[in-house]
């Protein structure tokens, strides 16, 4: 019996006029792995949404054609007992987790079903074994890293016994560290031969796990190819909007074999060197008991894009926080601060504002107005101006709430760089992000740069770092432990580089992954 | 008093208290409370102490105990539960800045409910409460007060009648903030299978008690945003209580939109996890009771004789309020 088999499938949102997916056919067989591809709003997450039932179990949209789950149409199947058929793992685990301690997180599920203890007890050992959180399990939730947060609840989903899994961008919101965890985990899964449906940009770093790759576009499967035949529709991931390694290209125009891929390079990327310092500082945040969060000096030159990059938990956030005076009332601080040679230690957050413009991750919980001409009024005299620069002429008289993820950032980015700031701080406006839209937000940054803003991002894209960010400081344990050019620092294995470094180092092949 | 005053100073005085009852509480709450102050006393965090270890079935039962003693007693029993609760907050994790907290809170409670109930009160409700006592006038306000329903005085009975209607809520605020910092959601969860509430109502519940801190988190992220982005600029820093709360006031549709959006991925990921397969569900750690919930059910008990014995000897909610 096959895993999927789909025919003449419509798909359309309430209110709607158009289908939102539509497939002439479409089959996956049981013990296949499949990477499905495509950039934010293609397609991809209403596909995998009705095949676990979530469509139209959960989220409401008229579902025309054949749809056959291990033989069970999902629209005729309480989501609940497609849950046993198809796990499902979304993209963000925070979001995903809502009980205290790790066991019970991953007892949910089975207790749902009102399993003896016995059997919930079995089980939770068993997935917490295959997912490697046995020794989490008396841990609290809050306390975990992204990574471990993810795998436990990838136990949580195993636990009900599924037969197939379907990850919605498993990795797209933890760190390279995690996103590891994850992918070492699809490794083990695949050798137990369970049927996955993997939804991912990240394309090379999945694509030894499956066997074949769709790329959804428009609401259309516009690609599916055995993996081995990916290499020749480069162009056509490309241009869908995917993240797409240099090397695919350079192995498509030289051949898919070993020595073919020892004469590839990396091409070179231009780098800025700001002429002087713009903002400079001593940050040391402790908790009250004394446990050092942050304690290091930093500086930013004129028109430089710069990285901040590091493991969850080494501070960049908390860093970002006290330079704005953010900070939680509950820690102790000491912040020096220079501004083109200013001291603006003593100002508080509503004064330093005008000095530093800052975007936070949760930039959402910022529009308080109803159209996006009025957002960006409310802290810019020239409206116009950021309008024009961010490409918001179309949306002005929208509400920022309703537009696209990729809209909204443009607001927030516009929003936050009306006072004029010449230094702007960002807080991870990459993560969860295709490659589409933070390509877009690359350019942005090097149009801001060029007029002389100094912008620091924190992220863990390296592959955007890479492309778009001038210099890269790296923190651990609260100190910024090195800081050079991405090639620098790449070349180093400080942290995760592209995989374009590794390609031309002989150290990772594309072609076993 | 007011009327032997200069007319420019009685309305001053005037326009002052009918403002303190507002905006005393709103400038404790936004000067020493603050955003993340609510988030504080409405978020578990684990701890050591002994009411940790209390089963939350016991501490529904305590809840609903000091309700039923405070809304049925005089309105010092009220008071002095109010206390004990509030000493209670000592043994928590960060029990002192909880405990302060809680006070701010209780203390702004307090004035507001009194403020909104004794310039209102007539004599004709407050004569069968406080029976042969010759009312005290605080205050005269001025006679174009009456248009926005005041008496023309305010009474010494008048503030002690509002008082009391504080005590009866101040008692039930402090506990039922006792249960929510002190117990997971995974044994409030546990709590209301063991009662048999249906499971739709017990994940809605589930969801308020983790969205409730995140408000605030939320609320607090949306006004300093406003301010980081000029709200406030070249204004004096004594309009900031009030600009903050307009900035509070801006922040609740991009908060609660927010909110809305996780509450979908939370109901998504619960259901995709067998949420509601079957009507009952069965637990892998089972509630237990300890020692500690015994010397619980004894504090329960003992409230409900209070309330007894209270009501049996005039302390209870009977007209006059000042019993026997």
């Amino acid at each position: 019996m096959n895993f999927v088999e789909v025919r003449d499938l419509r798909v359309t949102y309430l209110g709607r006029g158009e289908p939102s997916l539509q497939v002439d056919g479409l089959e996956i067989r049981e013990g296949e792995s499949v990477l499905v591809l495509g950039k934010s709003g293609s397609g991809k997450s209403t596909l995998v949404n009705v095949l676990n039932g979530v469509i139209p179990g959960l989220i409401s949209a008229r579902v025309e054609g054949e749809v056959s789950v291990f033989g069970r149409d999902p629209r005729r199947t309480p989501v609940h007992e497609m849950a046993t058929l198809v796990g499902t793992l979304l993209q963000d685990p925070e979001a995903q987790v809502f009980h205290h301690l790790v066991r019970d997180e991953i007892a949910f599920g089975p207790e749902n079903f009102a399993l003896s203890r016995k059997e919930i007890e079995g089980r939770v050992e068993e997935s917490a074994r295959v997912t490697g959180v046995s020794h989490l399990l008396s841990r609290e939730t809050s306390t975990l890293s992204g990574g471990e947060l993810q795998r436990t609840v990838l136990a949580s989903v195993l636990a009900l016994q599924p037969r197939a899994l379907i990850l919605d961008e498993p990795t797209s919101s933890i760190d390279p560290e995690g996103t590891a965890e994850i992918l070492g985990l699809l490794r083990s899964l695949r050798r137990t031969g369970m049927s996955m449906i993997i939804v991912e940009h990240k394309v090379e770093r999945v694509l030894p796990y499956v066997d074949r790759v769709i790329l959804v576009d428009g609401g259309r499967i516009a690609l599916n190819v055995e993996k081995g035949r990916l290499m020749d529709h480069v162009e056509v991931l490309s241009g869908a909007g995917v993240e797409v390694p240099e090397y695919y290209h350079y192995l498509r125009n030289h051949g898919l074999s070993r020595p073919a891929l020892s004469g590839y390079r990396k091409s070179k990327v231009s780098r800025v060197r700001g002429e002087r310092v713009i903002l400079s500082g001593k940050v040391m945040v402790k908790t009250r008991d004394g446990k050092p969060l942050v304690h290091t000096s930093f500086s930013l030159r004129e028109g430089e894009v710069v990285a901040l990059m590091g493991r969850n938990g080494a501070g960049k956030t908390t860093l970002l926080r006290a330079i704005m005076d953010l900070l939680d009332s509950r820690l102790r601080s000491e912040v020096t601060l220079s501004l083109m040679g200013k001291d603006i230690s003593g100002t508080r957050y509503y004064e330093r504002g005008s000095y530093i413009a800052y975007l936070p991750q949760n930039f959402d919980v910022m529009f308080v107005r109803r159209t996006v001409e009025d957002e960006i009024r409310s802290s810019s005299r020239n409206p116009e101006i950021y309008l024009r620069l961010f490409s918001l002429e179309q949306v002005r008289k929208d509400d920022p709430l309703t537009l696209s993820f990729g809209q909204r950032r443009r607001v927030a980015m516009a929003s936050i760089l009306g006072r004029g700031q010449r230094v702007a701080l960002l807080d991870e406006p990459t993560s969860g992000q295709d490659w589409y839209h933070r390509e877009n937000l690359g350019k942005e940054l090097r149009e801001l740069s060029g007029r002389g803003i100094s912008i620091l991002v924190v992220t863990h894209d390296s592959r955007f770092v890479d492309r778009f960010c001038d210099r890269v400081m790296v923190m651990d344990a609260g100190r910024i432990v090195m800081e050079g050019t991405p090639e620098e620092v790449f070349q180093r294995g400080v942290v995760t580089p592209p995989t374009e470094y590794l390609v031309e180092a002989g150290v990772w092949n594309p072609l076993d992954g | 008093m007011g009327e032997s005053l200069n007319p420019v100073l009685v309305n001053l005085i005037s326009w002052f208290l009918f403002f303190y009852g507002v905006g005393l509480p709103v400038l404790l709450i936004v000067t020493v409370v603050r955003l993340k102050g609510f988030m504080e006393i409405t978020r578990f965090e684990s701890g050591k102490g002994f009411l940790y270890r209390v089963n939350p079935v016991t501490k529904v039962a305590l809840s609903l105990a000091v309700m039923v003693t405070a809304s049925t007693t005089i309105w010092w029993l009220g008071g002095l539960l109010t206390l004990a609760i509030s000493l209670v907050y000592l043994t928590l994790r960060d029990g002192v800045r909880k405990f302060v907290y809680l006070m701010v809170v209780l203390f702004s409670s307090l004035v507001s409910s009194t403020w909104s109930v004794a310039p209102y009160v007539p004599p004709s409700i407050l004569e069968p409460l406080f029976p042969n006592q010759q009312f005290v006038t605080l205050w005269t306000w001025p006679s174009y007060f009456e248009v926005m329903g005041y008496e023309p005085n305010l009474t010494l009975q008048g503030v002690i009648y509002g008082l009391q209607i504080g005590f009866r809520v101040t008692a039930v605020l402090a506990s039922a903030l006792l249960l929510i910092l002190t117990t997971t959601t995974s044994d409030i969860f546990r709590m209301f299978t063991k009662l048999k509430v249906p499971l739709s109502v017990t994940f809605s519940l589930l969801v308020g008690v983790r969205t409730v801190p995140k408000i605030f988190e939320l609320l607090d992220s949306s006004v300093k945003m406003q301010f980081l982005r000029g709200l406030g600029q070249g204004k004096p820093r004594v309009l900031y209580p009030l600009l903050m709360l307009y900035a509070v006031f801006l922040a609740i549709v991009p908060t609660m939109v927010y909110l809305l959006r996780g509450a979908k991925t939370m109901a998504i990921s619960a259901d995709t996890r067998g949420f509601r397969a079957r009507p009952r569900r069965t637990e892998l750690v089972e509630l237990s009771f300890g020692r500690e919930d015994y010397v619980m059910w004894g504090v329960i008990a003992g409230l409900l004789i209070l309330a007894v014995v209270a009501n049996l000897t005039g302390f209870g909610r009977f007209i006059p309020y000042v019993g026997v």
